[in-house]
């Protein structure tokens, strides 16, 4: 992280409350007149020792802990750890539990990559987009309740399977829904490629080559966008998705547009996945017996989430508690990138960059600091520097 | 991208196996293979620049992850773990070193993104990562205790204070 | 007569009208999974557009009559938490959603997380639930202003309207 030697004035915000931005956080940026000269960032308000809590705690309760690392993407962690535990006793779950472990993940893709397009908008200033992105959102909650009965935590996983079954009434509402659901993200590739105001917000921003991306090492949609060909269920499928593979995303452009258009082309590619597996559901039992005590051993499970390569290490000693288990999520891959791509753009473009990574708000930190130079430090919420980005353009625009 | 078939992802595990084995064979302590796609190298410490640098050099994946993992106090020694994956393959370089002013080196100036990773490391294990970029906390509090390792076996842990 | 007494008591009348009609919210993440957060996040989406019933949630504190927090209050977040609580303008109030605000929930124990909210600041309403419904969070925030009214909670003017109202979980 480049830092300049400068006599400048650092303004501290108040805080990070935003209705829009669920996190608190700190990033600190150092600007000279309009443009970004460093950036750093400190985490760690959301760290809470999950790391050390599963050594407490026997495998079944670590299932529901490692579910809460993160509450967009819960479903994943728990599926992670769960192939990672199914790994290390030497078990499989039944065909049918793996498929409908992957339906359930591909369907919390729908609603994260739903969610993150509407904060990106916001963030832009287009909430009009928001609101919608958040209405359409609500098919996905909906069908998320009718098969697990919540909206967020759906619990879907134990430990050698999954909970509940999805009847053929289900199927059809899944199916009316992905219909629907398709209808609108056509809508919204179309908005997203076209609105003039998105546009210059999006395009040519942010441009990051796959050199770049490689160096840097970004994982997820982030790092499509750019033309890493990396996807852990392609690379390395696992689960329901050896049975039923998807494709991959790609685009090239590497700015800020390619990230919304790899994200709403992979919500086509989960409505896809989603029909197929239902038409196609194996038969068989939902849950394979598990021992209580693991074997000793150590074992390493990958899967992607909605933002990237989700890593876990599990080590066992042969008890009724984990030894150690590390989890690596995602964002903390692309802060980097954030950091090294925010010198030399705008001051207001620094929204629209973070939102581009799509990062898991909990593991992320929205405080900003911004260093002007100026005598009179003034402090600058996230809303504040959200605000300067919305005017700036429309100022552009305008021609002032 | 259309995805490969079962055997074809089995094919090409076999490969990156055999290049990361003919990459870092030569000269590793020992090399392990816990899982099918999977090997461990077992390396000292004064090794791992050079088996870091090897990979980098031949472009063999990508840096996952890094894991420290105590391995009990008795035996007076921490590990740590750099996980390197390449498709569905994972090259894990192993690496001992005692409890008592443990140390290993940087890795990002091949590795710039690492850096986090290391953070976390020292933060967690009381590992010092020499010449590391920017030796500060990322995740624990600034008024947390010196000297207080969480991750390590002997940290003190708190009881949950609700039993069911 | 005290015109003066007249005068306050009937602008006291008047802010209480306007706290109870419009209350503004500022929220804070103490640590949570966010499960909490996209919740309340929802209440402001088409489907329960809390802002038809004048809650407004908005980013200062400095201009919030409420505070809504979630999280088991990390080390790192509890000066910022009690710094935002000091920021508001009396009276305020602190609606705790999410059972990580109200025990600490799954992490309850663990070393960097203090555990509960009302370990820090004082707070008015709990909404249970990991995470609770968006409904749930309407209602706290009913209950909340039937606290400040000294009465019992009222009903809504137009109930939320739920696609799936026959799968509305009691928040109780």
């Amino acid at each position: 992280m480049q830092t300049q030697e400068t006599e400048k004035k650092f303004i501290f915000p108040i805080g990070p409350q935003h209705p829009a931005l669920k996190e608190p956080g700190h990033f600190e940026f150092t600007v000279d007149g309009e443009v970004v000269t460093a950036a750093t960032v400190r985490l760690g308000y959301v760290h809470r020792g999950i790391e050390k809590a599963v050594e407490t705690r026997n495998w079944v309760q670590n299932l529901y802990l490692l579910e809460r690392v993160c509450g967009i993407c819960s479903h994943i962690h728990a599926t992670a750890y769960c192939l990672g535990v199914e790994q290390l006793a030497g078990v499989s779950a039944p065909p049918r539990a793996q498929a409908i472990r992957e339906v359930i993940s591909e369907m919390e893709r729908i609603h994260s990559h739903l969610l993150w397009l509407g904060v990106a908008a916001h963030e832009a200033g287009f909430d009009t987009l928001f609101m919608y992105a958040w209405r359409d959102r609500e098919t996905i909650m909906n069908l998320l309740e009718e098969l697990s009965g919540n909206r967020v935590h759906y619990s879907a996983n134990v430990l050698g399977g999954v909970k509940f079954d999805i009847s053929p009434e289900q199927a059809a509402s899944i199916r009316k829904g992905m219909d629907f659901l398709e209808g609108r993200t056509c809508h919204y590739i179309e908005e997203v490629l076209h609105d003039p105001a998105l546009l210059e917000r999006t395009q040519g921003i942010g441009t990051t080559t796959r050199e770049q991306a490689e160096q840097w090492g970004i994982v997820g949609p982030t790092a499509r966008a750019s033309g890493v060909a990396r996807d852990i269920r392609v690379d390395a499928p696992y689960g329901g998705y050896v049975q039923f593979p998807v494709e991959m995303v790609i685009d090239t452009a590497g700015d800020l547009l390619a990230r919304f258009t790899v994200r709403l082309k992979e919500l086509l590619e989960c409505y896809r996945v989603v029909r197929t597996i239902l038409e196609n559901l194996p038969a068989g039992d939902l849950t394979v017996r598990m021992p209580r005590r693991i074997k000793a051993g150590e074992t390493i499970s990958r899967v992607e989430a909605p933002r990237g390569e989700l890593f876990y290490f599990l080590k066992s000693n042969g008890t009724d508690t984990p030894e150690r288990i590390k989890v690596r999520t995602p964002s903390i891959c692309n802060w980097e990138s954030v950091l090294k791509l925010a010198i030399g753009h705008q001051l207001a473009d620094m929204p629209m960059l973070l939102v581009g990574i799509d990062p898991c708000f909990s593991c992320s930190d929205r405080m900003v600091i911004v260093n002007r130079g100026h005598d009179n430090a003034s402090p600058w919420t996230w809303e504040q520097l959200r605000q300067y980005g919305i005017a700036f353009y429309k100022n552009a625009r305008r021609g002032q | 991208m259309t995805p490969l078939d079962p055997n074809q992802v089995k094919e090409r595990s076999e490969a990156l196996l055999q290049s990361a084995k003919t990459v870092l064979g030569s000269w590793a302590a020992a090399i392990a293979a816990p899982a099918p796609n999977r090997i461990d190298v077992t390396l000292t410490p004064d090794d791992l620049e050079r088996a870091v640098s090897t990979l980098v050099t031949a472009r063999w994946g990508y840096l996952a992850a890094i894991t420290g993992l105590d391995i009990g106090v008795t035996s007076g020694m921490l590990e740590v773990l750099y996980h390197f994956c390449s498709d569905a393959v994972i090259v894990t370089l192993r690496v001992q070193i005692p409890r008592e002013n443990p140390a290993v080196p940087s890795i990002c100036d091949k590795i710039p993104y690492a850096d986090l990773y290391e953070r976390e490391l020292m933060e967690m294990f009381g590992i010092t990562v020499t010449n590391t970029p920017s030796p500060t906390r990322l995740f624990v509090a600034e008024d947390w205790p010196e000297g207080v390792f969480p991750l390590r076996k002997d940290a003190p842990v708190q009881e949950p204070t609700i039993r069911a | 007569m005290n015109l003066d007494k007249v005068f306050t008591d009937a602008l006291d009348q008047v802010k209480l009208w306007a706290r109870l009609n419009s209350p503004w919210a500022v929220h804070f993440n103490s640590g949570s999974c966010n499960g909490c957060d996209i919740e309340i996040l929802a209440t402001l989406t088409p489907r329960y557009d809390v802002e038809r019933f004048g809650i407004k949630l908005q980013g200062s504190p400095r201009h919030a009559d409420v505070l809504i927090c979630t999280g088991p209050v990390t080390r790192q977040a509890r000066e910022r938490l009690l710094r935002v609580y000091e920021q508001m303008p009396e009276p305020k109030f602190v609606i705790a959603v999410g059972s990580c605000g109200i025990s600490g929930g799954v992490f309850d124990g663990c070393y960097n997380v203090v555990g509960c909210i009302d370990k820090v600041i004082p707070v008015d309403v709990y909404v249970p639930g990991c995470p609770p419904r968006p409904e749930a969070i309407i209602d706290g925030v009913v209950k909340l202003l039937g606290k400040l009214q000294g009465a019992a909670a009222p009903k809504p003017a137009a109930a939320p309207e739920s696609s799936k109202a026959e799968v509305v979980h009691d928040p109780a």
